[in-house]
């Protein structure tokens, strides 16, 4: 460990110390012991996430591991009762705690992650790519929607890392071949993190960030369907897309008249191949279909492919290991830190305490957004989502029908969600991003120009397509 | 940032100048170290190891006196603690049977023959820490700037998550 990491450590943990210590009787909120213990967890892990001492999915880990030592029902026995010898009433079930990970949405990413990982290694990205990319011929102006289409309808399903990386080594040998005083290189550049950042919003598994989400409409007791979030998602990330294309092509106008991808070759007829094809597809259907038609549950249905491919051996033993567990265990963590705010009835103590009812909705709507978008800037989506998400799932409840004129529970938490993943200002707010900064074509100024304005637009057009939904009374 | 260390073998000074000037770019992101024979090679390799630092890639000239670049190499590949240590032979005066035997026992990974282009070594050595560190499940992200981009994308579109 380097020294900045171990000063970061130690400031971590003394101001989660302070904030453990805050007296918060004085403010009017009574918290017991437990749930003082998790505001001590909750800062930590907010610290440890934003200075990163150690690598995210890592603090995730020690957000369970905590948990289950200082507030389950089966943590150290001096932690179990008060000074006067009874126990707390508000102690999480440790199974509770340890099931954070076999979480049914946790199910749900993995059989993204089996449908990822066999389209990749079957060439079926890539291949797709090709055919999808025909009817935009040769003018960059057209290529260049025509891959931020693509990019953004892969990262619905992959993600947005991988299917940046894939874009991107596309894209690499035809961009060095341009002139460099052309400034549609940096057009070509910025176009795949921002389309890929901005589909991940498409789907429940595009990106991380929806999946707290989808955990907090659960907890809020506001269940959205894999379906139903498609049905404004997928439009959203279209009329998004289209918007950024206009800025990209207003920002960095391209000079060169004509240009040819070549991408992927033949698709692949093998029988483990077309599996693929037909398990992908099916998937994606029953996805689409939901409950009403075939009474498989989203998450249900994930683990479908799961089994397919396992048995015909599309995904080996090898691929098994390969897979992001990370991911999954810094979900976990988001859902564990949810669990604890929301179990002891911390969430709803602290909350209650601030009149949000008697707020302007607009205010805490845009409030809440704002706030995020400025936090998944600076750090991880995941951890944005995962620290904000089950406070502002709480307020929602605690304000009742007050949110409704805006569309209620669930236009309050998509539209947070959301300003998670639209956090693409600079080289650091995303890993795809990164990617992009670092092939050279585009500097940080050009980045954080497109991606202030890009999450402008976003912004403004979830409040719009949210005031919409409530007004057709979608989510009643 | 995790210590890589990258060791240059030759027994003639200015050559040994010569490589660690061509891979002065790398200076800010990997510790660059010379050796000018095989034994102290050996024992470099068993220092950093000792340190829990790694060895990344080592380039070696043939002919020395003392142990044969071929064989010092072949040592490292198979030494378990260095088996995914990457190996370049930089070279004039390897016969058949030595190439033979760099390819077959050593597995070099790359073979340069003098005199060299610094612009093209310089290449593939970022090419092979890539690889290395990729391999190695080191945190890529703070080696970025010198990483070989091609390398670094087809291993994220399999292996690339969100975070």
């Amino acid at each position: 460990m380097t020294k900045a990491k171990w000063i970061k450590m130690c400031a971590a943990i003394i101001i989660a110390a302070v904030v453990f210590c805050l007296p918060y009787e004085a403010f009017g909120v009574s918290v017991n012991p437990v749930e003082r213990r998790v505001i001590f967890i909750f800062a930590l892990a907010a610290f440890f996430w934003i200075l990163e001492p150690f690598p995210i999915w890592t603090t995730s880990m020690l957000v369970i591991v905590l948990m289950l030592l200082t507030v389950s029902d089966h943590s150290l026995l001096l932690f179990r009762s008060s000074a006067d010898g009874e126990t707390f009433s508000n102690l999480i079930p440790y199974q509770s705690v340890m099931a954070t990970f076999a979480d049914p949405i946790i199910m749900l990413f993995l059989g993204g992650f089996f449908l990822a990982a066999s389209a990749t290694k079957y060439r079926l990205d890539m291949n797709l790519a090709r055919v999808l990319l025909k009817p935009f011929g040769k003018n960059p102006k057209w290529i260049l929607l025509g891959l931020m289409a693509i990019t953004a309808i892969f990262s619905m399903f992959m993600s947005n890392t991988a299917t940046t990386a894939m874009m991107l080594a596309i894209l690499a040998p035809v961009l060095s071949v341009f002139d460099a005083n052309d400034k549609g290189r940096a057009a070509f550049a910025l176009s795949i993190p921002v389309a890929a950042n901005i589909g991940g919003m498409g789907t429940p598994i595009g990106t991380p960030p929806n999946a707290i989400a989808l955990k907090a409409l659960g907890t809020a007791g506001a269940n959205v369907s894999f379906g139903e979030w498609m049905a404004f998602g997928v439009p959203y990330v279209l009329v998004l897309i289209l918007l950024s294309w206009f800025v990209l092509l207003k920002i960095f106008p391209i000079t060169k008249k004509e240009m040819e991808l070549s991408v992927g070759d033949k698709f692949l007829r093998t029988p483990k191949a077309i599996i693929v094809y037909i398990t992908f597809a099916v998937t994606v259907v029953l996805w689409v279909a939901g409950e009403g038609v075939h009474g498989l549950d989203s998450n249900t249905v994930a683990m479908i492919p799961m089994a397919v491919f396992a048995l015909a051996q599309i995904i080996t033993k090898d691929d098994l290991k390969k897979m992001s567990w990370d991911v999954l265990w810094l979900v976990a963590g988001g859902f564990a830190l949810g669990l604890g705010l929301s179990k002891t009835g911390l969430a709803s103590h602290i909350i209650g305490a601030i009149p949000f009812a008697s707020w302007n909705p607009v205010v805490l709507m845009v409030g809440g957004g704002v706030i995020c978008l400025v936090m998944a800037n600076f750090m991880s989506h995941t951890a944005t989502a995962s620290l904000l998400l089950p406070l502002f799932a709480a307020v929602a409840v605690s304000v009742g029908s007050h949110l409704d004129v805006l569309g209620g529970v669930t236009a309050l938490l998509v539209s947070v969600a959301f300003a998670s993943s639209l956090g693409m200002c600079l080289p650091i707010s995303t890993p795809p991003n990164a990617l992009a900064h670092a092939t050279g074509f585009v500097d940080t100024k050009g980045m954080a120009k497109v991606g202030i304005l890009v999450s402008m637009m976003g912004m403004i057009l979830a409040y719009v397509m949210m005031y919409f939904l409530a007004v057709i009374h979608f989510f009643d | 940032m995790e210590t890589i260390n990258v060791i240059c073998v030759d027994d003639q000074k200015d050559v040994l100048d010569a490589v660690l000037r061509d891979l002065r770019p790398l200076e800010d992101f990997f510790r660059l170290e010379p050796a000018e024979s095989a034994a102290e090679c050996r024992e470099l390799m068993d220092e950093i190891d000792e340190r829990g630092e790694s060895v990344g890639l080592v380039i070696s000239d043939h002919v020395m006196p003392g142990e044969l670049g071929v064989s010092l190499l072949g040592w490292i590949s198979a030494t378990p603690r260095f088996s995914k240590t990457k190996k370049i032979l930089l070279t004039g005066q390897a016969n058949q049977a030595d190439t033979i035997r760099a390819i077959n026992e050593a597995h070099i990974d790359s073979y340069f023959e003098k005199p060299w282009k610094g612009e093209e070594l310089l290449g593939t050595v970022k090419k092979l820490l890539t690889a290395y560190i990729l391999e190695k499940g080191i945190a890529y992200e703070e080696f970025m700037p010198v990483l070989d981009q091609a390398e670094l994308l087809t291993f994220l579109t399999r292996n690339g998550f969100d975070t």
